[in-house]
C-alpha cells in the first residue's frame, strides 16, 4: 500500500515536470548542434555555461546579484499574468524605479540622516514610482480596456528617454564621463554588504519572494486575483471587483520593478547609469518575462526558476569571455525553453 | 438480438473511456434504414458520446463500426460526411454572421470554382431540397436574426445539401418552443418517407413515443436494450432508462416531485418594482418596467426563451450597478447603492446560469470555489484581513459531507467532477449560510436525474422553511412541477403571471413567443 501510494507520488511529479524536461533537454540539444556547427567545443561551453556560476565565492556572488532584480522583474511579469494581463513594462518601471532613486538620493545627499533611513526612503521612492508608473498602465486596462501589452511598451519608451534625460543633464550628470551617466550617490547611501560583494538587496530580493507568497496564499485580494484569473465571469458575479483587482495587480508588479531598479542603483553601480537595467546583452525586464512564463507565474516556482536562470546567465558571461562564444547564442538557448516549455505544456496537457 | 441485413448503420462493442470515467462499455447499437430512431438515456448516460464516435469527433477504445454491412473507419467528421452521416448538434453550428445560403454552402468547395463560390445554383438546389422536405426558411437573412427553429432547419438542409443519408439530431428540442416540435416532426416524418434515416437523442420519453419508430436506452454507458415504440410502453422505457433508482418521473422526464402546501409569508421577501435595466452585454436586451413580488415560502418561477432578460434579472438583483431605474427591496431595504458581496451579506445567493462559465472556477479546488462569494465573510477572515484557510477547509469537509459531493477530497479540482456534482458544490456554496432569498437561472441544465432531483428538493427545502426562490428556468416542463407561480418573459417585459391552479403549458408556451 505504503510502495504503491509512493509510486503513484513520484508518477504525478514526473507528469509535473515532464514538459520542462523536454522542453530543457531538447533546448540544449538544439543548442549544442549550433555550438558544434560554429565549431566550438560543445563539452566545454556547456559545462562552462551550468558550471561557472559555482566555481568561485566571486562567481557565487555574480549569481546571486543577477538573481536579485530578475526575480523582482520576474513577480512583476508573474503577478499581472495571474489575471491574464501581460505586463511588459518592467523594463519602464525598474528604470524609472532607478531613476527617481536617484534623483531622490542626489537631492538630499547633503542632508545628515541615519544611512539606513535614507536607504528605506530611496527605496521607498524607487518602488512606488515603479507601481505608478505601472498603474498607469493598468487604469487604462480598467477603465479604458487598453491592452496592457500596447501600453506598458509604449512606456518603456518614455521611461528609457526620461532616465537619458536624468543622465545627461545638470544638476544630476557626471560631467567628465563618455557615457550618460549621472554623478555618484554618497557611500553612506550605498547598500551595505553581506557577503563579499553581494549586498542587502539579495536579503530584500528574499523578502519580496515571502511577502508575494504571503499575498497571493493567504489574504483575500490574493485570493481575488487568483479567482480572476481562474475565471473572470465567475469572480465577477460573485462579487469581485474586477477592474480594482486588475489596478492592485499591476501595482503590485510596477513596484517590485521600480523596488528593482532602486537596489541596482544603490547596490551595484552607486548612480545612474544609462543601461543600468540590462544584464548579459538584454534588459531584466525581459528576461524577467522570459523566467515568468517558464516558471509558469506560480509564486514558488518563480524564485527557483528565476535562480536556474541566474546561472545561465552568469554562464553566458563567462562563455563569451573564455570561449568567445556570443552572449546572444544563450538568449536564443533562452528563448527556446520558453517555446518549447509553453507547447511541451501545452502536449502533454491530455 | 436479430442480424438485419436492413441495418443501414451498426456499432459493435464500441468503448470508450475518459480518465476515469467509463463513457461506453462495448456498445452495441443498430439502426434500420429510413427509421426514426431515438437513442434515450438520461444526461451523462453516454448518448452524445457514441454520437460523437459516428461523426468522428472522438476514437472508439475498442469496437467496429459497419455501415450497411460494411466495416468503416471514422476519424474524423470529414470522413463521416463523407459516408453520408451529417450531424445536428445541439448549440447552432452555424457562423451568425452569415444568411442561410452562405452558411450551407460554407465548407462545400465543390460548387463552382476554388476561387468563387456559386451561389446561383447552390440556391436552386436548396430551394428544390427545402421544397421538398417542407423545411422553409429566408435565405438572404443574417442567421443570427432567425430563431433555434430556423436554424435547426437550415442545419438539416445543410446536411441533406451534402448528401447525408442518416441525419443525427442531438436533443433538437431543447431550444424549440409551442408548435416547433409539431413541424420538426412533420419534417422528420418527410425525411424518413425520402429514405433518409434518423437518429433522434434526447432524455425526454415522451418526445422518443411520439416521434420515433424504434428506440434504444443507455444507461451509465452500456447499452439497455432496443424497443418497437409500438410494443412498448412508457413505462418500460421508464425502467430501461432508471433501474434501480427508484425515482418517481414524469413523462418528461423530470423527478415527479409534488410541493406540499405551506403558507406563504405575510409580507414580500423581495420587491422589485418598475425595474429597467442596461445592458449587460453591447446592446444585448434590457428589462422594461418589470414588476413583482417574491414570498417567503414561495418558488416565483420566470419562464421565458433564453435571452428574453433572465440574466438581467437575476443579475440585477445581486448586482445592482447594472440597474437604470426602478428598485429592488430585500427585506424591506432597497439594495441599489450595495455591492454584490453586501447583498450576499443580506441574505441572498445567486446561482448563475452557466455552470463552467459562471459559476465556478474550473480549475481551483472544491474549496477555493466554495469560499467564492463568502471570501468576506467574517467567519472566513483573521483580524489582518488574512484568510482562514483552516476554517475554510473545515467548513468544506463539512459541506462536501452533507450535500454528498462524491469526491475524494475538498482539495480536487472541481472541473473533475460530474455536472451533477459541480452543481451540488454550487448550490452547497449558495446555502452554506442561512439565505432568505435564492436567485436561480437554470440550475438542472444537463444534470442526470438524481442531480435533478436534488435540485428539486433543493429548492421545496427552502420553501418549506419559508425562504423566497427566484427560479429562472428556459425549460417549462421542470417549472411547473416546482414553481407556486410564473411570471413569462418577453423581450425585456414581464407580460403575465400565472398562478399555480392556471397553468398551462400551451398558453404560457405562446406567451413565451410573443404570441
Amino acid at each position: 500500500m505504503e510502495n504503491s501510494i509512493s509510486s503513484a507520488r513520484l508518477k504525478q511529479l514526473w507528469f509535473l515536470i515532464r514538459p520542462y524536461v523536454f522542453a530543457l533537454g531538447l533546448a540544449f540539444l538544439f543548442t549544442g548542434v549550433m555550438l558544434g556547427l560554429l565549431g566550438f567545443n560543445v563539452w566545454e561551453a556547456f559545462k562552462t555555461l551550468v558550471t561557472t556560476s559555482f566555481s568561485s565565492r566571486f562567481q557565487i556572488v555574480e549569481t546571486f546579484k543577477k538573481f536579485t532584480p530578475l526575480v523582482l522583474t520576474t513577480f512583476a511579469f508573474a503577478i499581472p499574468f495571474q489575471i491574464k494581463f501581460f505586463n511588459i513594462g518592467s523594463t519602464g518601471q525598474m528604470i524609472m524605479g532607478g531613476t527617481i532613486a536617484t534623483i531622490l538620493g542626489l537631492g538630499i545627499s547633503s542632508i545628515k540622516m541615519p544611512s539606513a533611513l535614507a536607504i528605506i526612503l530611496i527605496l521607498t521612492a524607487a518602488a512606488l514610482t515603479g507601481a505608478f508608473y505601472s498603474l498607469i498602465a493598468g487604469a487604462l486596462k480598467a477603465y479604458h480596456n487598453i491592452n496592457p501589452i500596447v501600453s506598458t511598451i509604449m512606456l518603456n519608451f518614455v521611461a528609457i528617454q526620461f532616465t537619458n534625460f536624468v543622465a545627461t543633464t545638470p544638476p544630476w550628470q557626471a560631467p567628465l564621463t563618455g557615457h550618460p551617466m549621472s554623478k555618484e550617490l554618497p557611500e553612506w547611501m550605498l547598500l551595505p554588504k553581506i557577503f563579499s560583494e553581494l549586498h542587502v538587496g539579495f536579503l530584500i530580493a528574499l523578502g519580496m519572494v515571502a511577502f508575494v507568497y504571503f499575498i497571493m496564499k493567504k489574504t483575500v485580494i490574493g485570493y481575488e486575483i487568483e479567482s480572476v484569473g481562474h475565471n473572470l465571469r465567475a469572480a465577477e458575479v460573485h462579487g469581485i471587483n474586477i477592474k480594482k483587482t486588475t489596478l492592485v495587480t499591476f501595482f503590485l508588479g510596477g513596484m517590485l520593478a521600480g523596488l528593482a531598479g532602486g537596489i541596482e542603483v544603490l547596490g551595484v553601480h552607486g548612480r545612474l547609469v544609462e543601461g543600468f537595467a540590462v544584464t548579459s546583452g538584454a534588459e531584466y525586464g525581459t528576461f524577467g518575462t522570459l523566467t515568468a512564463l517558464i516558471s509558469g507565474a506560480e509564486p514558488l516556482a518563480v524564485p527557483a526558476v528565476a535562480f536556474l536562470m541566474s546561472i545561465l546567465l552568469n554562464g553566458a558571461d563567462s562563455l563569451q569571455r573564455s570561449l568567445m562564444v556570443p552572449v546572444e547564442l544563450v538568449f536564443l538557448t533562452q528563448a527556446l525553453i520558453v517555446i518549447l516549455v509553453v507547447t511541451m505544456r501545452e502536449r502533454f496537457k491530455k | 438480438m436479430v442480424e438485419s441485413t436492413s441495418n443501414i448503420l451498426e456499432t459493435r462493442g464500441i468503448s470508450k473511456r475518459f480518465g476515469e470515467v467509463q463513457a461506453l462499455y462495448k456498445v452495441d447499437f443498430s439502426v434500420r434504414k429510413g427509421e426514426i430512431h431515438g437513442l434515450l438515456g438520461e444526461n451523462g448516460a453516454g448518448k452524445s458520446t457514441l454520437m460523437n464516435i459516428l461523426y468522428g469527433l472522438y476514437k472508439p477504445d475498442e469496437g467496429e463500426i459497419y455501415m450497411e454491412g460494411r466495416k468503416v473507419h471514422i476519424h474524423s467528421p470529414q470522413d463521416s460526411l463523407k459516408l453520408g452521416i451529417g450531424m445536428i448538434h445541439q448549440m447552432s453550428t452555424l457562423v451568425p454572421e452569415f444568411t442561410a445560403v452562405e452558411n450551407i454552402v460554407l465548407g462545400t468547395e465543390e460548387s463552382g470554382s476554388r476561387v468563387r463560390l456559386d451561389f446561383s445554383s447552390a440556391r436552386k438546389e436548396i430551394l428544390k431540397l427545402s421544397e421538398k422536405f417542407g423545411l422553409k426558411f429566408p435565405l438572404d437573412v443574417k442567421v443570427k436574426e432567425l430563431s433555434a427553429g430556423t436554424k435547426q432547419k437550415i442545419e438539416i438542409i445543410r446536411a441533406l445539401y451534402r448528401k447525408a443519408k442518416i441525419l443525427i439530431l442531438d436533443e433538437p428540442t431543447a431550444y424549440l418552443v409551442g408548435d416547433e416540435f409539431d413541424q420538426l416532426l412533420k419534417s422528420l416524418k418527410v425525411l424518413v418517407e425520402n429514405g433518409v434515416t434518423v437518429i433522434f437523442i434526447t432524455h425526454k420519453i415522451r418526445e422518443v413515443m411520439q416521434a420515433c419508430h424504434r428506440a434504444s436506452v443507455l444507461k451509465g454507458g452500456r447499452m439497455q436494450g432496443t424497443v418497437e415504440i409500438d410494443k412498448t410502453t412508457k413505462e418500460e422505457l421508464v425502467s430501461l432508462m432508471f433501474t434501480g433508482q427508484n425515482i418517481d418521473v414524469t413523462d418528461s422526464a423530470l423527478p415527479n416531485v409534488v410541493p406540499e402546501p405551506v403558507k406563504r409569508s405575510e409580507k414580500p421577501i423581495c420587491v422589485v418594482k418598475n425595474l429597467n435595466t442596461r445592458p449587460i452585454v453591447k446592446d444585448g436586451i434590457v428589462l422594461k418596467d418589470v414588476s413583482f413580488e417574491v414570498y417567503g415560502g414561495e418558488i416565483f418561477g420566470i419562464a421565458g426563451i433564453s435571452g428574453n432578460g433572465q440574466k438581467e434579472l437575476a443579475e440585477a438583483i445581486v448586482n445592482p450597478s447594472i440597474i437604470a431605474s426602478g428598485e429592488v427591496v430585500i427585506n424591506g431595504n432597497p439594495i441599489s447603492n450595495l455591492s454584490t458581496i453586501d447583498i450576499f451579506k443580506m441574505g441572498v445567493f445567486y446561482t448563475p446560469e452557466d455552470r463552467v462559465y459562471e459559476a465556478i472556477l474550473p480549475t481551483a479546488s472544491i474549496k477555493k470555489n466554495l469560499l467564492l462569494g463568502h471570501h468576506r465573510d467574517e467567519a472566513f477572515l483573521e483580524k489582518m484581513r488574512t484568510l482562514r484557510w483552516n476554517r475554510i477547509k473545515g467548513v468544506s469537509k463539512e459541506l462536501i459531507r452533507k450535500f454528498n459531493v462524491k469526491t475524494p477530497h475538498e482539495e480536487l479540482e472541481i472541473r473533475k467532477l460530474s455536472g451533477g456534482n459541480i452543481q451540488k458544490v454550487v448550490f452547497a456554496r449558495a446555502l452554506m449560510n442561512p439565505i432568505d432569498l435564492l436567485v436561480t437561472h437554470n440550475p438542472t441544465a444537463g444534470l442526470d436525474m438524481s442531480s435533478v432531483k436534488f435540485v428539486f428538493e433543493q429548492l421545496l427545502d427552502l420553501r418549506k422553511n419559508g425562504k423566497a426562490i427566484l427560479y429562472l428556468n428556459e425549460d417549462l416542463d421542470e417549472l411547473m412541477i416546482v414553481s407556486d407561480r410564473i411570471g413569462v418573459l418577453h423581450e425585456g417585459c414581464l407580460v403575465a403571471i400565472f398562478h399555480r391552479d392556471e397553468f398551462d403549458k400551451n398558453r404560457i408556451g405562446a406567451l413565451m413567443i410573443g404570441g
